[in-house]
């Protein structure tokens, strides 16, 4: 026996909430990953990387019962392309963070010293930043309550202007550890080179999907 | 026991299903907002359409029942067979109480009073051919499948826009809904109170003009607001930090507002909807005992309580299970949102009743929850659902009207 009721689809953001719970505890290996690499402990990089293809393959799970259940035929309280692309964003933090595990296991790369303070710098600047971009997801419950207007809004504007410098400045930081890697020139091989570029470049791609759901949350507002 | 009296305990048992019926489909989905949204126990939801639906029942006389009984088909037609009428009568609550039936275990939401109307319609068309029905008044009413919902729906996004504007988007929506709720008590009592004393009451034979109507009215509304005033005082003040708790707490308030909206939809639909039980059975009656088709006909009091009874007990038996699936089931849907549908919903529905347009309250409650939606009140909706419980409305005129043929052809080759 059905009602009135069965008008009521089920709403998706409950599980983005859950998945951006995934997303961040893979955000919560990459400290563990880089003290492992830079202690020259292999073993331990490897587990941490296992550990995140795990959370990033139940991250999965999640992002695709949700795509599942987001048919043609759901009407949203905000624009279903920019839902997609707040999900996309979410999964591809989690998939980055999955890269920098599986590029570290390549071989055993050199830790090189100089290299060791802007890293560590960058590597704390971007969990800071995707820390705040999880955050940002669990406040989409209460922008709902208050139909996306009011205090909460202002709050999620706030933050995603936040993200944004979050970024602009992860990019300096990124650029930083990039001078210092090929500043190094002969005194690491070119197969380091290369790994440790990647590595920079994974990280910036984390700030950037981080800054891309503190937008996407803005145009919800705007519309 | 004569054919009369067997006819009459015939229509009165149709009556009694078609009301059962409406208890167990309407009722149940009007209701429901209320027990979805976790503002009332599933209990504390038949009591309060229990007492609505009775408040309704021995208050107000029936207008709609007018328009359904004499308006869509033209009673002088049967002068010379008043019998025929009545198998008429008893053959449209029949069908339209099967296709209630069928509506409600298939979880469509359609309308009571479009039920009976295509059932009228239906026997209409069959005794007298196609001029005994008076077209004109038939698309009027399917005219409300585009007036309801459209009403409904621009209601409650103008609602709860307002809510939104003056609760939730202000600094502190725990202060400003202090503020702004006893004033919405206000208009939901002066309202309630304008349709049960404005041309009502005729059953305690006090008919009010408008003027005193609205006096009494006024005055209601001014006690409901100090009541209402003194109970927000005791809610406590919220940092307005804390957004969370200050939304926890501001939907608390609008918790306490749907116990009353409750009341109002029920209220509402006991308005509109008894009429579609009782009326053709009135028709029956007054035929019976007067040998003659009579143009106006006295609504018996015992026949509208008897409705009210039916639909309350169709609403425990039946409406029950709805009710424990929408009670358990997390749906989206919070007081706010809720006492917006409800408001408009009722507030559409007692003003078209009153005007005497046969308007469903089914289709109303769906626009209005759509116009929720619409103001971005609701993370989503199942537009698919939505477009299956449309088609099932344009179903229902057919439907009941080829079922009303087939009664009315069985009844008239068998009886005299």
């Amino acid at each position: 026996m059905r009602s009135i009721f069965s008008m009521f689809a089920k709403s998706p953001f409950k599980p983005l909430a859950s998945h951006i719970d995934k997303v961040r505890d893979c955000v919560d290996q990459i400290k563990p990953l880089f003290a492992a690499q830079l202690a020259g402990d292999y073993d331990q990089v490897q587990d941490i990387s296992e550990k995140i293809i795990q959370m990033e393959y139940e991250a999965d799970k999640i992002k695709n019962d949700i795509r599942d259940h987001l048919p043609q035929s759901m009407f949203l309280a905000v624009d279903k392309r920019d839902f997609a692309q707040l999900l996309s964003a979410q999964d591809d933090i989690a998939d980055a963070i999955e890269d920098l595990g599986v590029i570290l296991r390549i071989r055993h790369l050199a830790n090189p010293d100089a290299l060791k303070e802007p890293l560590n710098d960058l590597v704390d600047h971007i969990v800071m930043s995707a820390h705040s971009a999880c955050d940002l997801i669990h406040e989409l419950e209460n922008l709902l309550e208050a139909s996306f207007g009011g205090v909460e809004a202002e709050k999620v504007e706030k933050a995603g202007h936040q993200l944004a410098t979050y970024e602009w400045e992860a990019d300096k930081k990124q650029f930083i550890l990039a001078q210092k890697i090929f500043s190094l020139g002969d005194g690491i091989s070119a197969a380091d080179l290369l790994l440790w570029n990647e590595v920079s470049k994974k990280l910036g791609a984390v700030a950037d999907k981080s800054e891309l759901i503190g937008k996407t949350l803005r145009i919800f507002l705007a519309k | 026991m004569d054919l009369a009296t067997l006819l009459l305990w015939f229509g009165i048992l149709a009556c009694v299903y078609m009301a059962c019926n409406i208890g167990a489909n309407d009722v149940a989905n009007a209701m429901g907002t209320s027990v979805g949204a976790k503002s009332l126990t599933f209990r504390q939801a038949v009591l309060v359409a229990a007492i609505a639906e009775f408040a309704r029942a021995v208050f107000v006389g029936g207008h709609v029942s007018d328009t359904v009984r004499k308006g869509m088909v033209d009673p002088n037609l049967f002068a010379d067979v008043p019998m025929h009428l009545v198998y008429g009568m008893i053959s449209a609550l029949i069908a339209a109480s099967i296709w209630l039936h069928i509506a409600s275990s298939l979880g469509w939401p359609v309308s009571t009073t479009h039920s009976i109307v295509g059932a009228v319609v239906g026997f209409g068309f069959i005794a007298g051919g196609a001029d005994a029905v008076n077209w004109g008044k038939v698309g009027f009413v399917a005219m409300s499948w585009i007036v309801s919902p459209v009403l409904g729906g621009l209601m409650a996004y103008g609602v709860f826009r307002f809510i939104t504007i003056y609760i939730f988007d202000k600094r502190d929506p725990v202060a400003q809904s202090k503020k702004l709720v006893p004033f919405l008590v206000l208009v939901v009592f002066v309202i309630l109170a304008i349709s049960m004393v404005y041309k009502g009451l005729k059953n305690l034979k006090l008919d009010l003009d408008f003027q005193n109507a609205l006096l009494i009215s006024l005055i209601v509304g001014a006690i409901a607001y100090v009541i209402a005033k003194i109970l927000v005082q005791k809610i406590k003040a919220v940092s307005p930090d804390n957004i969370n708790q200050q939304f926890v707490s501001t939907e608390h308030i609008f918790k306490f507002l749907q116990v009353i909206t409750a009341f109002y939809v029920a209220f509402a639909h006991g308005a509109n909807d008894v009429a579609n039980a009782v009326g053709p059975l009135a028709a029956v009656v007054s035929i019976l005992n007067s040998g003659s088709v009579e143009m106006k006909v006295q609504m018996p009091l015992w026949i509208l309580t008897m409705g009210g009874t039916c639909i309350v007990i169709g609403l425990l038996i039946w409406g029950m299970r709805v009710m424990e699936t929408v009670g358990k089931k997390i749906t989206e849907i919070t007081p706010s949102r809720g006492f917006s549908a409800e408001f408009a919903a009722a507030t559409v529905v007692l003003i078209c009743s009153k005007m005497g347009l046969p308007i469903s309250t089914t289709h109303t409650l769906v626009g209005s929850v759509i116009g929720v939606g619409l103001a971005r009140g609701l993370a989503s909706l199942n537009l698919a659902i939505i477009k299956k419980i449309v088609v099932s409305w344009f179903a229902t005129i057919p439907f009941t009207a080829v079922l009303a043929m087939l009664f009315y052809k069985a009844f008239t080759l068998f009886l005299p």
